[in-house]
């Protein structure tokens, strides 16, 4: 935020005069075709190295409804088996299998993912930019997403699949032979990491990447919602990667985390796995509020009512839902106070989820609503949901959870809130955003048809499995005895949901059906206000022909001479001049321009790094563990080769012409950065998983009459100690480097990150020293303390490589006294490995000895 | 941080509103770390004994109390901010710097609303529930 | 368009079938059908929930019909920002905040002290090991797969398991509680009306988890101490021949290295305690019905009953074999 913002006045907001100057005829077409090249889509087999949002997030929804349409598939099956008592269409085992993959698969092959999906696609033609900050990065948790996805859901065609269910809960999980367990915690572990890197890529997208002018009270809804389940995916994720982590742990090297008989406790499974678990539920659910929040103005003809509560809800249900963890725990014994608390801020999130529904209620009051497809959804939607949400309520209250828990009234709950909560407003979103997607209109009569036929199977499989629930049938049973009252009612669903599956049948259908032959769609068939619709048909791939200043919260609707303007190029970044792709980076609450970004192009590098990080997570599955280490390395060398070619390179020139007499850098470093605020938002999420596992060694101490167990072995004191001054002084050498650079002391910075990365390795060899003695196989305690160590360690090998290509761009001139955004970005690393050393140093160093 | 932002002070305007944007989530903030405290203390007070759970019930409810007024400090603020008496104005739709920073104060405020109530609702086992039983 | 149909005739095909449900609904495994005080407790929250949520659901829904498609012209802006604060923070306040003291005050009373008797279950896979613990008695009675509580008196559970989670639950006599391993939880559960119920596990325990049934029958209070008293005993004597060659068989197959029959050398602890086996209702927890035929069944071939059943199978023996052993165990009374 410094110099920029002290030069003379910039000539923005841009003046009325400034806009209505008409751009002429030549220039036009000379910046269209410059813009159309520098977009163009990769011909033939190269199409596959494509990068922009707009194919990775076409390939990302595709993928995501394949998987669904997979987990539906298993679901029909599991229905058929459980359509009579005593059925032996398949085995238990099977069946275990399948109800597994399908919680599973539902879960992290189509929700989040979807979510991302659609986000990724829309989100810069919402917010008016012309792509995404980082579309490497989309590509590569793309094809991190195919080969993880792909791996994980075909272990069923080979009878392999994890079998213990979706929660993996130990010790069950943990004892299982075969690889199915090591499939699920490696597959999803990779998906996971890609989740991640999408949340990072949306947050940086909605904090930096919105039209000038669109300040945070003028963001559409939908922008406001990714910013808050990108945030949650960021505390949420986070704490299963560490309980995978220690799993994993568990699983291959006989470390005992979950094992009683040596100290573990299975408790901390269940409680890393539900508090990942339950804010999930509604980084599921939040999108699809948005996507409700985009349509119901747009049906209603007005601008929504009570935008500020609406920006409440999602909020505060962000931070409640961190606090329901336990209600997936009600009966495990835990004291009757501790329950109490989750039970009382179950019902807690009840009133902002609530809000939302009636700010959509008050929108519709007073707008004047015209009926459509979308709306028939939405419609659905609100039924569905509102049944599966005063379950919940009822639910959260702990006793009748003591009753229902684990019976198909959960199953029912489940999917009323899932269905309600998600399927019915994305299929809503679907109708409505496909103009937009696919530049065609979907079959209203074929829409109608599939609603009619998903809206009434759901309630005949689903609601009757409620009364199934309190008649005692436990969930996960792969049959049942006759005589219990259960036979009707299981029948009743299955047909139930066979109707389901024809609804979807003819959705699909209708989607995916070829439309050579159909007539464009209208520009904005909705007649909606938000950006965008201001979208290009026939199809361009530049995003936005112009990057319009917004003054309102629906410009379409509320600046009436913005649309044409866009098309005439008469606002931001009309041109191409380099034949570079670009896009504009603002500030954070206003949206004032600050940078003119260069965007990464079509490159195979994405895909190379996904396939070698793949291997990584694939081949331990398999107990191939130096081939694992391999693919490890080439990816980490793909990873550098991408950056290093690709980023933070130094711009020819310093400044260039943004349009409208303005002139914006094209390069900053720091908080101007995007990249910047992806190792800030990362390095979050990172120290979440960090601070897991240090939740599990409170918890074995909580948990434990005596933890650590007398006698124990512990870390040697002085190691931890030199390693703590030693990962200290490599992090106050780094920020000396980044200082002597800056002050063109470029010799100084170069000594001082050549003995940083020796500080750091002396660092990483005394903590491996320290532990070296225990043996993590033989109680939880070592293994817990080893486990923190190893963390360090890995990162601190992590920020060793990051000092020397800090080095080496110094050395090759990529890295300047002015072009630091390398060592800015490394600084803002080490500035969280030295804090969370110090942490891991204090617990396994001084913790013990005090406890 | 009441007044108006002084609209061609950029650097003056930057720092209030980035306050702002972090500012709507203390509220919620307040309520996690209560509810943190209120789990992470019943815990050791149930399964190690100590604190003796009466104990460690008297200290949340004072907990409670101080969150409570955290809280009401913070309403107290962002209702100020969002000055909807001053103004007239209960929504806040166009493109200018006093529409986002009475924006911003509104956001807080409901925000501060819903985050008593979860403190309250979070704090009513601790009036019901005896004991670790 | 005549798919509007298709709701109302799914509608009506739902109630009959709910219907149909309701009057089958007696089954002795329903919560809704309690023969105990804390099941009577949790069905009467349960229908006061359901009443609220029908009245909720009615509202909000109508009033979205009522906005979309009746009156869909413009209405009054105040209005509408009363609705957001009177429906989406007043209403959900007042509602779940009643609701909410409600169920914090009978949250505790799943673990209330007992009346004397201890009942300790642990979790096999599939089958539960049970032993009680009467007020007083440093020994336990040992049984499996089979739960009696004497009637009007409140017994406490304690419950653990051998090997993975499972969990505790008789839906007609109150709620649920997980079985770990390494680790105890408590319930305590006060039955008022005499007769059978069946329990189920309810967390996911492995392969077979479907088939971990358990039978619970309440008595009154003196039949309640006759029963424990007999059961106390070691195990019959086998009075026919038939009988006394089945537990030749049982000794030359070697089923005392997992069974135990008090009285006998076998004391294995593997498997169930057979002691008064042929005495439960049930055999290998709730999977078949007691009876001759059942045992022999399941001597055969237990895993084709419960597949993944850690008991071997005996498909060497002759039927004349499997029915001496079968009418030894089932003597076993």
């Amino acid at each position: 935020m410094t110099e920029h913002e002290n030069r003379s006045p910039l000539p923005f907001p841009p003046s009325e005069q400034a806009l209505a100057e008409p751009v002429p005829e030549d220039l036009r077409a000379a910046q269209v075709a410059r813009l159309r090249s520098a977009w163009a889509r990769p011909k033939g087999w190269r199409y596959w190295s494509s990068v922009n949002s707009s194919q990775v997030g076409k390939w990302y929804c595709l993928t995501a409804l394949f998987f669904m349409l997979c987990a539906g598939v298993m679901a029909l099956i599991i229905r058929l088996q459980l359509a009579v008592p005593e059925n032996d269409l398949i085995s238990a085992d099977r069946f275990n299998q399948l109800f597994t993959m399908h919680g599973s698969a539902m879960m992290f092959l189509f929700a989040v993912p979807m979510f991302e999906a659609i986000s990724l696609f829309l989100l810069p033609a919402l917010l008016g930019a012309r792509d995404m900050s980082f579309p490497r990065l989309s590509a590569f948790g793309y094809w991190c997403f195919l080969i993880g996805g792909v791996f994980v859901l075909s272990s069923i065609l080979f009878d392999v699949a994890p079998r213990a269910g979706w929660f993996m809960y130990p010790p069950l999980a943990t004892q299982d032979e075969g690889p199915g367990s090591d499939i699920w915690l490696l597959g999803l572990s990779f998906i996971e990491i890609a989740s991640l890197a999408a949340a990072v890529e949306l947050i940086v997208g909605v904090l930096k990447c919105r039209a000038p002018g669109m300040r945070v009270n003028l963001m559409p809804l939908y922008a406001w919602y990714v910013l808050v389940v990108g945030g949650m995916i960021l505390f949420a994720f986070p704490p299963l990667i560490a309980g995978d982590l220690l799993f994993e742990l568990e699983r291959s090297l006989d470390w005992p985390f979950f094992d009683p008989t040596r100290g573990g406790d299975p408790m901390l499974w269940q409680h890393l796995f539900w508090i990942f678990g339950h804010p999930e539920v509604y980084i599921v659910f939040l999108p699809s509020i948005a996507i409700t929040a985009m349509v119901i103005p747009t049906v209603a003809r007005r601008p929504i009512v009570g935008y500020s509560w609406i920006v409440l809800s999602a909020v505060g249900v962000g931070f409640l839902s961190f606090g329901l963890w336990v209600h997936h725990m009600f009966t495990t014994g835990l004291p009757s106070l501790s329950l109490g608390f989750f039970s009382a801020a179950s019902e807690a999130v009840v009133i902002p989820t609530g809000i939302q529904l009636f700010a959509f209620l008050a929108t519709l009051m007073v707008g004047r609503v015209t009926m459509s497809l979308p709306l028939l959804w939405i419609t659905g939607a609100l039924a569905v949901f509102t049944l599966g949400g005063l379950t919940g309520v009822m639910l959260a209250i702990a006793p009748f959870d003591f009753q229902v828990h684990d019976t198909y009234f959960i199953v029912a709950h489940l999917h009323y809130t899932l269905f309600g909560g998600m399927i019915f407003p994305v299929i809503a979103g679907v109708y409505y955003f496909f103009p937009f997607f696919r530049k065609r209109m979907l079959s209203p009569r074929l829409g109608r048809w599939a609603f009619w036929l998903i809206f009434s199977g759901f309630n005949l499989c689903f609601l009757p499995m409620h009364l199934t629930g309190l008649l005692g049938m436990p969930r996960r049973v792969y049959t049942y005895s006759s005589g219990l009252g259960w036979e009707a009612l299981n029948l009743t669903s299955t047909v139930g949901a066979f109707v389901i599956a024809a609804g979807f049948a003819v959705f699909v259908w209708d989607l995916l059906r070829p439309r050579r032959n159909q007539p464009d769609a209208p520009r904005n068939p909705w007649n909606a206000g938000t950006l965008e619709w201001a979208h290009d048909i026939p199809v361009e791939d530049w995003g936005v022909r112009s990057i319009p200043y917004v003054t309102s919260r629906y410009p379409l609707w509320q600046q009436p001479k913005l649309l044409q303007r866009m098309d005439q190029g008469r606002y931001y970044l009309p041109d191409s001049d380099e034949g570079a792709r670009e896009t504009l980076v603002t500030s954070v609450i206003d949206a004032k321009p600050v940078l003119i970004q260069r965007l990464t192009g079509p490159s195979w590098i994405p895909l190379v790094a996904a396939i070698f990080t793949g291997g990584c997570f694939i081949f331990p599955t398999f107990g191939l563990y130096w081939p694992a280490i391999l693919c490890g390395l080439l990816a980490g060398g793909a990873i550098l080769i991408w950056l290093w070619t690709a980023t933070a390179r130094p711009p020819r020139q310093a400044e260039k012409d943004a349009g409208l007499g303005l002139s914006l850098p094209t390069y900053a470093s720091g908080p101007d950065s995007v990249g910047w605020w992806a190792i800030w938002i990362t390095m979050l999420g990172d120290a979440t998983a960090f601070s897991s596992i240090l939740f599990g060694f409170f918890f074995y101490w909580t948990a434990q009459a005596q933890f650590p167990p007398p006698g124990a072995a512990h870390a040697d004191g002085v190691a931890v100690a030199v390693a703590a001054l030693a990962l200290i002084a490599s992090w106050a050498l780094v920020v000396l480097a980044r200082r002597t650079n800056r002050l063109q002391r470029v010799g100084r910075a170069r000594a001082a990150l050549i003995t940083s990365t020796l500080c750091a390795g002396t660092g990483a060899l005394a903590l491996a020293l320290a532990v070296w003695p225990l043996d993590p196989t033989a109680h939880v305690y070592p293994a817990i303390v080893c486990t923190i160590a190893l963390w360090i360690g890995v990162h601190t090998v992590l920020g060793m490589v990051m000092q020397l290509y800090c080095l080496a761009g110094s050395l090759t001139g990529k890295l300047t006294p002015h072009h630091d955004a390398d060592l800015g970005n490394v600084t803002l690393f080490w500035n969280f490995l030295a804090l969370s050393s110090l942490a891991a140093c204090a617990v396994i160093g001084i913790a013990p000895r005090l406890l | 941080m009441t007044q108006e932002p002084h609209p061609h002070s950029d650097k003056h305007e930057f720092r209030a509103e980035a306050l702002s944007l972090w500012r709507i989530t203390f509220a919620p903030a307040t309520w996690a770390l209560h509810f943190v405290l209120c789990y992470a203390l019943v815990s050791l007070s149930c399964i190690h004994g100590t604190p003796p759970v009466a104990i460690t019930r008297s200290a949340l409810i004072l907990a409670t109390l101080a969150a409570l007024a955290v809280i009401a400090l913070l309403g107290w603020r962002s209702y100020r901010h969002w000055a909807p008496g001053r103004t007239g104005r209960l929504t806040h739709p166009y493109g200018t710097p006093e529409h986002r920073h009475h924006f911003l104060g509104h956001a807080a405020f409901l925000l501060a609303i819903i985050s008593a109530i979860g403190v309250v609702f979070v704090a009513l086992p601790l009036l019901v529930i005896g004991g670790c039983q | 368009m005549t798919d509007r149909g298709n709701l109302p005739r799914g509608r009506a095909a739902f109630w009959l079938v709910v219907s149909l449900a309701l009057a089958a609904c007696d089954g002795d495994q329903s919560a809704l059908d309690p023969a105990g005080e804390d099941a009577s407790v949790l069905a009467l929250l349960f229908w006061v929930m359901v009443a609220g949520a029908v009245v909720l659901f009615l509202m909000m829904n109508g009033l979205f019909f009522y906005f979309t498609r009746v009156k869909v012209r413009s209405q009054s802006r105040a209005v509408a920002r009363w609705l957001i604060v009177g429906g989406g923070i007043v209403l959900p306040v007042t509602v779940l905040g009643a609701l909410l003291t409600w169920g914090l005050t009978i949250l505790p009373d799943h673990r209330q002290a007992g009346d004397g008797l201890r009942i300790r279950v642990t979790g096999e896979q599939w089958w539960w090991r049970v032993e009680y613990w009467p007020e007083g008695s440093d020994t336990p009675i040992v049984s499996a797969n089979e739960l009696r509580f004497p009637a009007g008196r409140r017994t406490e559970l304690i419950l653990s398991s051998a090997h993975v989670i499972h969990s505790f639950w008789i839906p007609a006599l109150g709620g649920k509680m997980d079985m770990f391993p390494g680790r105890e939880t408590r319930l305590s559960l006060r039955p008022t009306e005499p007769g059978r119920y069946r329990g189920q596990c309810a967390e996911f325990c492995g392969t077979s988890h479907a088939w971990m049934a358990i039978e619970a029958q309440v008595m009154p209070p003196e039949a309640f101490a006759a029963w424990l008293g007999t059961e106390a005993r070691s195990a019959n004597l086998p009075a026919t021949a038939a009988a006394q060659a089945g537990m030749a068989l049982f000794n030359r197959e070697g089923c005392g290295a997992c069974h135990a029959i008090r009285g006998t050398p076998h004391v294995g602890r593997v498997g169930p305690d057979l002691t008064h086996v042929g005495g439960r209702a049930t055999l290998a927890a709730g999977r078949l019905p007691m009876s001759i035929e059942a045992l022999q069944a399941w001597i055969v071939q237990p895993d084709r009953l419960k597949p993944g059943a850690l008991m071997p199978a005996y498909p060497h023996l002759t039927r004349a074999e499997t029915l001496q052993l079968a009418t030894y165990l089932r003597g076993l009374e």
